[in-house]
């Protein structure tokens, strides 16, 4: 079951980042935004969209698979420690500087996320005792 | 920064966009997905699909989808995924309120250290 998580959230963790560079890409290259069709053809008419597309439907199969089982607010979570293969990657990808306040802020962030994934293992003892796993 | 930069304020419009989206999606799925009667396997997905939650939930990951794709187009990756990080809190307090979910004292340390971290990028990011 700890190996099922683990395979879990490595997979949603990899479609997400996918996604997020993906979705980068497409609003940069569909600038200008703007609520009209234009911008939607914009968006849907350059590769990127369905990168995010792809990385969007992987997630969402193993994000549902994972949810039957896990309570919704610790699975979030643990699922958004993409944020920091996200940042490392805008570094390289975008020239985005690291700036302090945005490594205080993941920092904090990140720190609040392992806090929460804490709370979640002590759940985990109270809750999956014997006979709990069926899987 | 000043409120009457209309850069600016179509990012915060976005976030809230997301923010509301997102949470709204999170619950409809857990809702589609928690039902211990919609058994296992195929059987399951007919079940969720025969209900109206599974797609709620697709819908506002659809709209959440352009929302977001517009939100990063206008911030850096990088603080662009830190601001979104607001979600984890927005989830956990619907869940708390909607499914009982506790909010125990190491969730609420989370729950204010995630605060705390989007409103440093939010500020001074």
């Amino acid at each position: 079951m700890k190996r099922f998580y683990l395979f879990g959230f490595l997979l949603l963790m990899a479609f997400d980042t996918l996604s997020q560079v993906s979705f980068k890409y497409a609003g940069s290259q569909a600038l200008p935004v703007a609520a009209s069709m234009a911008w939607l053809a914009r968006v849907f008419g350059q590769p990127w969209v369905y990168g995010a597309l792809i990385g969007y439907i992987g997630a969402f199969f193993t994000w549902m698979s994972l949810l039957k089982h896990a309570p919704i607010g610790p699975a979030f979570a643990a699922s958004h420690l993409e944020v920091v293969s996200v940042m490392l990657l805008s570094i390289w990808l975008f020239d985005e500087p690291l700036t302090l306040p945005r490594v205080l802020g993941a920092s904090a962030i990140v720190a609040g996320i392992v806090c929460l994934g804490l709370a979640e293992s002590h759940q985990h003892d109270v809750d999956a005792q014997p006979g709990a796993a069926a899987s | 920064m000043p409120a009457a930069d209309p850069i600016s304020s179509l990012v915060a419009v976005l976030w809230l966009f997301n923010v509301v989206l997102d949470t709204a999606g999170q619950l409809a799925f857990k809702a589609a997905a928690g039902n211990p009667d919609a058994g296992d396997g195929l059987a399951r997905w007919k079940h969720m699909a025969t209900r109206p939650w599974l797609w709620l939930g697709i819908t506002c990951y659809v709209g959440e989808f352009l929302v977001w794709i517009a939100f990063l187009s206008l911030v850096p990756l990088s603080e662009g995924v830190l601001l979104g990080s607001i979600n984890i809190v927005a989830i956990m307090i619907a869940g708390r309120f909607l499914f009982g979910e506790k909010l125990t004292r190491l969730r609420v340390i989370g729950i204010l250290l995630v605060t705390l971290g989007v409103t440093i990028v939010g500020v001074a990011g």
